[in-house]
């Protein structure tokens, strides 16, 4: 009783002195925290409807604009104006990278699904445009038009620098001008000939030698490169060759020449004497002999030295065949020439 | 979060690309390859298989790819068209003969889905030669004009001499970062 009216007593004592201070500062505190809280948690609401609003606002803009492009590309077809058809699939292409672009830019708040989608949409949009684009354009076909080069190359004489300049001309009109004439010289459509051609004409120039057929070619220079294509029954010997030489359908022949590199296609029933410094390789060859360089002629060394060629390394026994892709089983496609059988009488 | 994705965001911290170097056969893409890295060019034999190497340019890991182009290796192309970011088609600026041949498989390569997102580097290599057609010439011949699935660029160069080959790459890496990173 003592303790309580003490206590009250106190309380009657202290009260107004004290809740003017004690009690309200631990309330304002507690309260001051409420609203904190309160206030955070807004906040935490309104950021998460903020992404939401901003992943809805993307995806709505993304749809409308992908509707947009849709419509253009339907809209567009062969019975308009061809260049108006172009310039449409030109406006479509650039929109459509737009919004690629607008996709990338804006995939953060975007959930997973969604983005998906939208990539999904997006990819077979560029699909149906390429696929409008190839009925209403089709490619224009590429092809250089040589049938002038080719007869007047048949025509001309084996030397003969004159010809070579109205043939030029010929040939850079016939492509437009876009193309230059080009720097190569050779022999094609020949039968039964003796061709020769000086180091003088050949200097470091492209050779090409096509449709032969029981022909002896002789390139007594440094060719860059030397292409042999539709070959029968021949014989075809060069100086060095600085980087690479193709032969594409050849049966029946003979070749030898020094080079960088040697490009074999679609050739039966041929002899190479060879010096190669990389590697010589076949693909889809038959009965192709292989034997080491050995013919010569006067001012060879001197064209192993325009060509840049290292005499010291020859690998002209490591071919390697497209065709036969096992390790360490010899090719059925092409063998060495055995010692005895190699040729030695070279004129 | 799946471990793909973790996996993915990891690659794009690094700035890591990949990219294919394709072309004919004699083209020069190992020697564009090697010269770039800085190995020796004169002992170079046509590739049989493929050839990968891995190099820094410009903050950027590179992955570098080289397929063979032999017309029997065309058909594995495809193997290793997976997550290219920048396809490099080097042609032979001097090789007149098969420039349908090169226009037809590059034409090919640009509809395959897988390469769709990649940006397109064309190389007119070998202008060394003084038979090679100018880039403007190739850009003719391969009609690149009418190339709209994909960013591209076509430069003149040597592998020989080294000659544009690192402006052309910067040009690559550029569009591709462009294009991968900007989310970042």
């Amino acid at each position: 009783m003592e303790v309580k009216s003490d206590i009250s007593q106190e309380n009657g004592h202290c009260g107004p002195i004290d809740t003017g201070i004690k009690i309200p500062e631990r309330m304002l505190k507690r309260e001051q925290d409420r609203l904190e809280d309160v206030e955070r948690k807004k906040e935490a609401k309104n950021s998460q409807s903020v992404t939401e609003e901003k992943s809805e606002f993307i995806t709505a803009m993304f749809s409308n604009e992908r509707a947009a492009i849709e419509e253009l590309l339907a809209g567009c077809s062969c019975a308009i104006d061809r260049s108006l058809a172009t310039q449409t699939l030109e406006e479509v292409t650039t929109r459509t990278q737009q919004l690629q672009k607008f996709l990338t830019d804006n995939q953060k708040p975007l959930p997973p699904y969604v983005l998906k989608q939208s990539q999904v949409s997006l990819q077979k949009l560029q699909t149906s445009l390429a696929e409008k684009r190839d009925e209403i354009l089709p490619k224009k076909k590429f092809a250089f038009k040589s049938r002038a080069t080719n007869t007047s190359k048949v025509s001309t004489p084996v030397i003969d620098p004159v010809p070579r300049v109205t043939q030029n001309d010929s040939a850079q009109t016939n492509v437009d001008g876009v193309i230059s004439p080009p720097e190569q010289c050779g022999f094609s459509h020949f039968e039964s000939k003796v061709l020769i051609k000086s180091a003088e004409e050949i200097k470091q120039k492209d050779v090409l030698l096509t449709h032969l057929t029981n022909c002896k070619v002789k390139l007594l220079g440094s060719p860059s490169t030397v292409h042999i294509k539709h070959i029968q029954n021949c014989e075809i010997f060069s100086g060095p060759v600085s980087s690479s030489v193709f032969v594409d359908h050849c049966t029946g022949s003979t070749l030898s020449f020094p080079c960088q590199q040697l490009r074999t296609h679609h050739t039966t029933n041929t002899q190479v004497y060879l010096h190669v410094t990389s590697r010589a390789i076949i693909e889809y060859c038959q009965d192709v002999h292989f034997a080491p360089f050995t013919w010569s002629y006067p001012g060879l060394d001197e064209d192993f030295a325009v060509s840049g060629l290292d005499r010291g390394r020859n690998n002209w026994d490591q071919v390697d065949d497209f065709n036969w892709l096992a390790i360490g089983t010899q090719s059925p496609n092409w063998s060495v020439i055995p010692e005895a059988d190699r040729r030695a009488d070279w004129d | 979060m799946g471990l793909l994705t973790i996996l993915k965001k990891m690659k794009h911290k690094e700035r890591e690309m990949r990219l294919l170097m394709l072309g004919l056969d004699n083209a020069g893409k190992t020697t564009i390859l090697k010269k770039f890295n800085g190995e020796d060019v004169s002992t170079i034999s046509p590739t049989l298989g493929f050839n990968i190497k891995t190099l820094e340019h410009k903050g950027f890991k590179l992955n570098i790819w080289d397929v063979g182009g032999q017309k029997s290796l065309r058909s594995y192309w495809r193997n290793y068209f997976e997550s290219t970011d920048g396809l490099v088609w080097v042609v032979d600026s001097a090789d007149r003969l098969r420039l349908e041949d090169c226009r037809q498989e590059l034409s090919s390569l640009l509809l395959e889905e897988r390469l769709s997102s990649a940006t397109l580097l064309v190389f007119a290599n070998k202008q060394d030669l003084p038979g090679s057609l100018s880039k403007e010439a190739i850009r003719e011949a391969l009609a690149l004009d009418q190339i709209k699935s994909h960013h591209w660029s076509i430069i003149s160069c040597s592998a020989l001499t080294g000659e544009n080959l690192l402006s052309g790459v910067d040009w690559l890496l550029d569009d591709i970062a462009a294009r991968v990173f900007t989310a970042d």
